[in-house]
């Protein structure tokens, strides 16, 4: 599944260009985010002890996902299925195969951009690479909460926030 | 070597001898069914315990996996802190390094709120808790944390699933003694860790997965305030300033 996808990246990549989104190069990104990222949770206090205590301190630093390996979102759809609770059966009425991405555990935000069979070789030539991260998204974006989650579908291109970003994503419905 | 003594050693010997054969005969006897009826019931009584609490705070860390395509397993983590107030209040706060949610339920309405791009969406409800979490995933593929805390103790929360229950023994979880227990049904493995005492509540809960040969798994560690301090405003949603509603979207279903 991997392999369409690695070859069509310099194609993308061009047609990312053309479309002027703001791409967040590697090393830039990290620069603009002023080392925040590793260890932030440390730095925010309270580390172990959750009760009571509530958000707060660790929301300075802001989480830099550019320099993440894109393999790292190349998530198998059965791992999709939902193991944080043994009471909700979501296979039974939720069809999680076939989808970009849609219902993982309240706790996983983590659409798997790759996972897809269905995104062939036109999309990518028309829209952004999928997986790929920028820093704003186009004005015409629509915001839509799906399975939980908040995206941007712009046109045939959908993006879901991460940190102070947005990164690719293939249309989740 | 004496005889005495070789005739006193051969005695000790055959005496240990006996002694190491003889634990077959006093060795536990394996449970009739493979659900032990004491963990069946150690669950039943959590969950009459929890139905009990009518206000309380809990908070969760989640260590989660997911599995890359080659089997590959990566973690990551989440919390959450809920407000609740039985039947029908709840707000959760879900933080991952990703994201920043919000869900709040009033008994009338239930609002998902994302608070970095300042974005709800709102939807009409009125039921319990328990109908709620039904809902929510059944419609929308939204999951609330720990839904588990909410079924067990109601008919949702079936233990005619479980295939295999025992105890294992005791834990600390923090600083609570905790009585631990195991359980097998058909898509999971699952332990849960319940205080000792006379409020059992869940402490620790982990979840394996064996749908998939990677074997992800879930574990979730529980900190309870049982006097929490919250007001009820806290139940209700009012939109921050610069905040925006957008549509909520039904998942696609079979």
């Amino acid at each position: 599944m991997m392999r369409p996808f690695g070859k069509l990246l310099p194609a993308s990549l061009a047609a990312l260009v053309l479309t002027s989104f703001s791409i967040a190069p590697d090393a830039d990104a990290a620069a603009a985010r002023g080392g925040g990222g590793g260890g932030a949770r440390a730095a925010g206090g309270g580390g172990g002890a959750r009760a009571g205590g509530g958000g707060g301190a660790r929301q300075s630093a802001q989480v830099d996902n550019s320099r993440a390996d894109t393999r790292t979102n190349n998530v198998r759809s059965t791992s999709v299925n939902n193991v944080n609770n043994v009471n909700v059966d979501r296979d039974v009425n939720v069809n999680v195969e076939g989808h970009g991405g849609c219902c993982g555990g309240w706790d996983n935000d983590y659409h798997p951009v790759a996972a897809a069979a269905a995104v062939g070789s036109a999309i990518a030539v028309t829209s952004a690479v999928v997986g790929s991260m920028v820093r704003s998204v186009p004005p015409n974006c629509v915001p839509v909460n799906y399975g939980g989650m908040v995206y941007q579908q712009c046109g045939s291109t959908w993006y879901q926030p991460q940190g102070s970003q947005y990164v690719v994503v293939n249309p989740p419905y | 070597m004496s005889i005495i003594t070789m005739v006193r050693k051969i005695l000790v010997l055959s005496v240990l001898a006996m002694a190491l054969a003889a634990p077959s005969t006093y060795a536990q006897t394996a449970p009739a069914s493979a659900v032990d009826p004491a963990s069946i019931q150690a669950l039943k009584d959590m969950g009459a315990f929890l139905q009990t609490l009518k206000r309380f705070r809990v908070s969760t860390e989640l260590t989660g996996e997911r599995v890359l395509t080659d089997g590959q397993k990566l973690q990551h983590t989440a919390t959450a802190d809920m407000d609740v107030e039985r039947p029908n209040k709840i707000r959760a706060l879900m933080h991952s390094a990703r994201s920043e949610r919000e869900l709040v339920y009033d008994g009338k309405t239930v609002t998902l709120y994302a608070p970095a791009q300042k974005y709800y969406s709102t939807v009409e409800f009125t039921d319990t808790i328990g109908k709620l979490i039904e809902r929510l995933e059944e419609r929308y593929g939204v999951e609330l944390p720990l839904a588990d805390l909410f079924l067990w103790g109601t008919p949702a929360a079936s233990v005619d699933k479980i295939e295999s229950g025992m105890n294992a023994g005791q834990d600390f979880v923090g600083d609570d003694l905790c009585d631990h227990y195991a359980f097998r049904q058909a898509k999971a493995d699952w332990q849960i860790w319940i205080t000792t005492g006379s409020r059992p509540r869940p402490r620790k809960v982990v979840i394996t997965s064996r749908t998939d040969e990677a074997r992800p798994q879930s574990i979730s560690l529980i900190e309870w305030n049982l006097k929490p301090s919250f007001k009820d405003t806290v139940f209700n949603f009012t939109p921050p300033k610069g905040a925006s509603r957008i549509e909520i979207v039904p998942v696609k279903t079979k």
